[in-house]
């Protein structure tokens, strides 16, 4: 236990404050069921607004004390959990309020999104195979339902990513089949040397499962051809959550099994890991220069994102694993605040490149908000996603990968292309059109996202710290 | 020191910038020029106190980002302080000059600031680290001042200036990424690496020479790598392209100043570079006698004169480094004016092409007689911080490289040559002249007049700013 040895009340009081991390979870779940009848729509967004955030405020408590602790046996609650417990919960905070605004049915939104929310938080905090892909797929399946509760043009995306996360699923629970053998407790602990390190084409070709598996979900190629097409087809505020929360739960998911039970296959791993991240940048940034529909754009975006989160974790370091968790943070408040923007311009008829045009005269808040946000996705200092960038190339660089920091440097050039391009046209002139009202819902998540983005990026030491904090917990499992 | 004067005068620059976005568009003007002014004041008086001393080196440091060991390490000595003065005279001046194409004003005076912040922050900085990050915001306030506040063909420009600078600023990133891993104690003060470079191995420190160099050239800009200035400094406002030409150029310079003086392989180094710097001048010069825009012709110009004083940079000696950072200010100042003078012209008589616009002199006698003495500073003419800076550029040039250093003095005559020619065919002669169809604002004569009165005493007196050096 890592807490401070000479309070052990203080360790009580820590478990406690586990089990009430898990009860506001539970609650939320009952909380959700109880709305859809009650039918109370303000009183829903508040609930689950008050208890995401009373979850990030008890795992950030949690972090701040050192605590690792486990609780009820299933859940282990040490640094690297309670990091993305509570990052989750707060672009958790940002997508629920853009929902509350998007969903007319927003109670039978919610049921799905309670189930969503306990499935993406169990991941980090699972302490078994099971417990993850359980979370997975607990995350999946209502992810699902709230693109088709937008209607019936959303059905085709729906079932896209139904099928593309069934795979995707049942690719990793083969994995864990293959890795029986090896790991009878199938509990998140390193396989032992025993089974053979180097020779053992079994655990390899699980990697490779895993690594395949958890592809499809971070968006890294070749398994992200349905990428573009589900953001664009999602309804409001669903691409928010997969962009911002449902792909980097994936990436938690991989760092998990790849850093904790394949640690002495680094080497193995790591190769692959950065071949996908060299092609996902590729791939992400040369497609994303052609587009013309803003939403797939920034689809293309994050898919190059992903590649760049990919160097950390294929630099298998502590600083690599440090720059990913950073840039993941970074990349949960750029895209939600970036789609809440595009999101909403959907809703005025503005989708393409060219209607964005004179944005800057028609709702200059948002226009600037914007350019901040893809600033710092294009790694523009001193902005978040500027530390991000510098702690990956950084990271390749220390782990002896000074081609993938190169390749990666290339990408971040190529990638402010089709960011000017936007910038560009958001503040071209022309033809004088009507002035456009932000609604005050996508206001407050745009204004949380560029806070972050701007404080945190002039004083990213706090981030720095915790996401420390969370990699050396990782790696000391 | 105990007065924080470089950290005042940042928070100055970005305190003004942030009060021009929060108040009305009537104080825009007023905040940015008050703001500068202040830090010109501060910068003037630490030059008072030091001066007699002889000395001058100011150290601050407030912290940042721990993990790292990256402090907002800011220093200020001999060199710094003079680059740092040239970019507040031009800030200054742009601000109060105004914008002659009169147009989003509050925007223009922001970007203003926020300019001067980076250019500030550049300059002072003692890390890499900050070093990097106040070139990014520079580079990226200026791609706003060139796109939203440009002419016609300004978007074309913009995108092309911010591909051009964000290659540099990725290969900047490169480099210090590298520097940081290879040197002995992973570190970015920039004074560490000077004392310890050596002990990176060679073949590294070529890579990260070349990678760096490149950057740099882009930035500064160097002959294949120069196509974006022309666009943007013609299509930039006038105030952009003040700061653009006089003072974001000298980005690339200092950054080549650092890394001459920081890596020991440099000198390997030193012979090709001030070949290439010598031909870029020429080459430059060359092309500037195939322009018929004035602005263009200006423009050119810049290359002309940034060649020449890489290879003062590449002589690696005293002169020749003390020559480059006095020809920085210099051409700085010199070049904003002409600048400036453009802008008015374009202004007042609606064109700016040589063929069209005559007699200028004839309407508009401080803007003729301005551009008149612009050209004497961009020519080294006696009196003007131009011809302190070409002694000295061409003392230290010679020293190194023998005759062949005097070389580039080529591209200044041409150059020279050409603006006497332009000077003769639109100023001038009045036998025949345009209409003009606006008037010049008095903060225009302004402008010329703060310009000029620095052009000036940086050239009668330059123990002002050699006092604070040993050559």
């Amino acid at each position: 236990m890592i807490a401070a040895p000479a309070m052990p009340v203080a360790a009580a009081q820590l478990v406690n404050i586990g089990y009430a991390l898990v009860g506001a979870l539970m609650l939320l779940i009952a909380m959700a069921i109880a709305a859809v009848p009650l039918r109370r729509r303000a009183e829903a967004f508040i609930a689950s607004t008050g208890l995401l955030v009373f979850i990030a405020l008890l795992s950030l408590y949690l972090l701040g004390s050192g605590a690792n602790l486990t609780v009820l046996s299933v859940f282990h609650l040490y640094a690297f959990s309670e990091f993305f417990v509570a990052l989750f919960c707060v672009g958790l905070v940002l997508v629920n309020t853009l929902s509350y605004r998007y969903y007319s049915n927003y109670t039978g939104f919610l049921l799905f999104f309670a189930f969503a929310v306990v499935g993406m938080l169990i991941v980090p905090m699972a302490n078994s195979l099971v417990t993850v892909l359980l979370g997975l797929e607990l995350m999946a399946i209502p992810t699902s339902f709230m693109i088709v509760m937008g209607g019936k043009g959303h059905i085709e995306a729906a079932v896209k990513l139904f099928v593309l996360s069934a795979i995707a699923v049942g690719a990793f629970a083969f994995a864990i089949a293959l890795m029986l053998p090896y790991e009878p407790g199938l509990g998140l602990y390193a396989l032992t040397s025993s089974s053979g390190i180097g020779g053992n084409y079994l655990v390899l070709l699980a990697i490779i499962l895993l690594i395949g598996a958890m592809g499809f979900e971070v968006a890294a190629f070749p398994f992200n051809l349905w990428i573009p097409d589900v953001y664009e087809g999602a309804p409001g505020s669903v691409t928010a959550l997969l962009a911002g929360i449902n792909k980097k739960v994936a990436f938690v998911a991989l760092m998990e099994v790849l850093f904790i039970v394949f640690a002495n296959y680094a080497t193995q791993f790591a190769l692959m890991l950065a071949f996908i991240a060299i092609l996902t940048m590729f791939y992400g940034n040369l497609l994303a220069m052609v587009q013309t529909n803003v939403k797939r754009l920034f689809a293309y975006s994050s898919i190059s994102q992903a590649g760049y989160i990919l160097i950390g974790m294929a630099a298998a370091t502590q600083l690599g694993i440090e720059a990913s968790l950073f840039q993941i943070t970074a990349h949960v408040f750029m895209i939600i605040g970036a789609f809440a923007i595009v999101l909403w311009l959907e809703t005025q008829n503005i989708k393409s490149l060219d209607d964005y045009g004179s944005l800057a005269s028609r709702n200059g808040f948002a226009a600037a908000a914007l350019t901040i946000l893809m600033l710092s996705m294009a790694g523009i200092p001193p902005l978040l996603g500027f530390f991000g960038k510098f702690l990956l190339f950084s990271s390749a660089v220390f782990g002896n990968l000074v081609y993938l920091a190169v390749i990666g440097i290339i990408n971040s050039f190529i990638s402010i292309y089709y960011y000017a391009k936007v910038i560009d046209r958001m503040y071209r002139g022309g033809k004088q059109k009507s002035a456009l009202r932000i609604d005050s819902f996508t206001m407050a998540v745009v204004l949380v996202a560029l806070i972050v983005v701007i404080v945190l990026g002039l004083y990213p030491q706090l981030l720095m710290s915790a996401a420390s904090a969370a990699s050396g917990a990782l790696l000391s499992v | 020191m105990v007065f924080p004067i470089i950290g005042l005068s940042l928070l100055v620059s970005l305190v003004s910038a942030l009060l021009i976005i929060v108040l009305n568009v009537r104080f825009s003007r007023l905040i940015a020029v008050a703001g500068s002014a202040a830090i010109l004041a501060m910068l003037l008086a630490l030059l008072a106190v030091d001066l007699p001393t002889g000395t001058l080196a100011v150290a601050e440091s407030y912290p940042f980002v721990t993990a790292f060991n990256i402090g907002l390490d800011l220093n200020l000595n001999a060199i710094t302080f003079t680059l740092s003065l040239m970019a507040t005279i031009v800030a200054l001046a742009a601000a109060l000059a105004g914008n002659p194409e009169k147009a989003r004003e509050k925007a223009a005076n922001m970007l203003i600031m926020f300019f001067e912040f980076a250019a500030l922050g550049i300059f002072a900085s003692a890390n890499f680290f900050i070093f990097f990050i106040f070139w990014d915001i520079g580079v990226v306030v200026l791609f706003f001042m060139i796109n939203s506040l440009g002419s016609a063909n300004r978007r074309y420009a913009s995108m092309k200036f911010i591909i051009y600078e964000i290659f540099a600023s990725s290969m900047l990133l490169l480099g210090i990424i590298l520097i940081y891993f290879y040197t002995p104690v992973n570190s970015f003060n920039i004074q560490y690496i000077q004392a310890h470079a050596a002990s990176i191995p060679l073949g590294t420190q070529e890579i990260i020479f070349v990678v760096m160099f490149i950057a740099f050239a882009v930035n500064m800009p160097l002959f294949p790598l120069h196509f974006w200035l022309p666009d943007a400094h013609t299509e930039a406002s006038t105030q952009g392209s003040m700061l653009l030409s006089g003072v974001l150029t000298k980005f690339g310079a200092y950054g080549l100043l650092l890394l001459f003086t920081t890596l020991p392989i440099a000198g390997k180094f030193a012979i090709p570079v001030a070949i290439l710097a010598g031909f870029s001048a020429v080459y430059a010069a060359l092309v500037t006698m195939l322009q018929h825009d004035i602005k263009r012709v200006i423009a050119y110009t810049t290359i002309v004169d940034m060649g020449i004083i890489l290879v003062a940079i590449a002589a690696l000696n005293p002169f020749g480094e003390y020559g480059a950072v006095y020809g920085m200010l210099a051409h700085g100042i010199t070049i904003a004016l002409m600048f400036l003078v453009v802008g008015c012209m374009h202004h007042i008589f609606g064109e700016r092409d040589m063929r069209i616009v005559k007699g200028v002199v004839a309407k508009a006698t401080s803007t003729a007689y301005s551009f008149l003495l612009g050209t004497f500073g961009i020519t080294g003419v006696p009196l003007t911080a131009g011809f302190i800076a070409d002694v000295l550029i061409f003392i230290g040039a010679m020293q190194a490289f023998g005759v062949y250093g005097a070389l580039p003095l080529i591209g200044l005559l041409i150059i020279g040559a050409f603006l006497y020619f332009v000077i003769n065919k639109s100023f001038m002669l009045t036998n025949e002249s345009s209409e003009s169809i606006e008037y010049l604002g008095v903060s225009h004569k302004v402008g010329y007049a703060l310009l000029l009165f620095f052009m000036f005493l940086f050239g009668i007196l330059p123990s002002l700013l050699l006092g604070l050096v040993k050559l």
